[in-house]
């Protein structure tokens, strides 16, 4: 391998790696934005997906259970399809939250704005 | 399905107990639904061959099933450098050193050697490995414990910047260090002379001592390392800090002082011993022991002496060259 070759191979792996941290930071406000209406795991991925956040299930369910955990969604099976499934939808703490992460995230995007 | 049964019995294994029939259920259903889509795109049911690259997606059954365990480590963050730290010193001051003497004897006694022949020679080893074993073991299992105790938090969080210590200054030569040296030197000197240590036949109590006559080799070799310790350590009284010059002076001087001890171990120096009270068999095989035990330790005068020219270098490579 050419070194220019190896030199852009290694910026794309640190451009990746900073990408990803810098989503994986996004992720829970997209996931409580995104559950103002009620989903169910696939259709809350397919829907984050067509936003451009798209998200790997082994990310998504973990991270819903914490955000459960932490009382910001509440969930129910129910059966829809003749199958069941889990639906999630934010809790009144979890609006709450919600409303103050996108003041901080407008915050942050202001502030980097006035960095650039 | 069976790929997708086999793939979610295989993630339920490393789940948590009173979880796992949840998080499966749950992760069953978005792989169905995947399936399922991708068979209405396709108009047919899936193949194995179809499914696997799904799955293989989703990540492998451990890492998929560790995403949804708590964060868990033996030591976390914290304290984390403080062990790397302890570690690291146990290896290259304790362990490492060990080693290398081991290898050195091993290499460099014949005596060593056929003691332990053959396998013996590793067996020769055991302590070592305990030591690795159980320094390394029990050291994790303090830090360990002390992470989940409260000792974490009082040592991590409650600090003051006025406690932490100074800056250390690896060129300062401390006065009482040179002090010593001086006085050493003197009174080895005055000593030297006064028993009149050139001669190699000596009296002590109703027994005659006769050294070899390569003695007052040794007895003019000490004494020029006094007056050069001497000199060393009135030069350091007068600027206390370590230069080139002082550190080469003091590498050249204890290249020379073990060099000398290591001649003294290897000469046979000791010739005789007589006296009224002492049968001459008895004198003999002692004047063999202390001979014996001398050239048997001249192994160890090497590798100490290796050890403290290594340190000499480091001072000298660790002092910065004037701009």
């Amino acid at each position: 391998m050419s070194p220019s070759i190896d030199a852009h191979n290694r910026n794309d792996d640190r451009f990746e790696n900073l990408r990803q941290e810098l989503r994986r930071g996004s992720l829970p406000l997209a996931v409580l934005a995104a559950l103002r209406t009620e989903h169910y795991g696939y259709t809350l991925r397919k829907t984050l997906a067509d936003h451009g956040m798209a998200i790997d299930e082994g990310t998504l369910y973990p991270l819903l259970r914490r955000l459960e955990a932490q009382g910001l969604l509440a969930s129910q099976w129910r059966e829809e399809d003749k199958r069941n499934k889990r639906f999630y939808r934010l809790s009144p703490d979890g609006k709450l939250i919600l409303k103050q992460l996108l003041i901080e995230w407008k915050s942050i995007h202001t502030s980097l704005e006035d960095i650039f | 399905m069976a790929l997708v049964d086999r793939y979610l019995h295989a993630v339920k294994f490393w789940l948590p107990r009173h979880q796992k029939d949840d998080i499966i259920a749950e992760l069953s259903e978005d792989l169905r639904s995947q399936i399922e889509d991708q068979e209405a795109e396709l108009g047919h049911k899936l193949t194995d061959a179809e499914v696997e690259p799904i799955l293989k997606r989703c990540g492998s059954p451990m890492a998929v099933a560790e995403r949804y365990l708590p964060q868990r480590s033996l030591i976390g963050p914290a304290l984390f450098p403080i062990y790397s730290v302890v570690i690291r010193s146990l290896i290259f001051y304790f362990l490492l050193p060990w080693l290398l003497l081991w290898m050195g004897i091993t290499i460099f006694s014949p005596d060593f050697r056929a003691d332990h022949p053959g396998a013996a020679l590793f067996a020769s080893l055991e302590p070592w490995w305990l030591a690795c074993t159980y320094s390394l073991f029990f050291n994790t299992l303090a830090f360990a414990v002390l992470d989940r105790t409260q000792a974490r938090s009082r040592l991590v969080n409650d600090w003051n910047p006025r406690a932490l210590p100074a800056e250390l200054d690896h060129n300062r030569i401390p006065r009482g260090g040179t002090i010593f040296e001086l006085t050493f030197s003197v009174a080895t000197l005055v000593l030297w002379v006064q028993l009149g240590a050139f001669r190699s036949v000596f009296h002590f109590f109703g027994l005659t001592i006769t050294l070899s006559s390569r003695w007052p080799y040794f007895f003019w070799g000490l004494t020029v390392l006094s007056l050069a310790g001497i000199a060393l350590a009135c030069m350091n009284l007068s600027n206390p800090r370590w230069t080139r010059l002082s550190a080469s002076l003091r590498l050249g001087i204890d290249c020379y002082s073990w060099g000398l001890v290591y001649w003294l171990c290897r000469a046979n120096l000791l010739q005789s011993l007589s006296g009224s009270d002492v049968p001459s068999t008895e004198a003999a095989a002692f004047v063999n022991s202390i001979n014996f035990w001398m050239r048997t330790s001249a192994i160890w005068v090497l590798v100490i002496g290796a050890i403290v020219l290594a340190l000499d270098v480091r001072r000298i490579l660790r002092i910065a060259p004037v701009a």
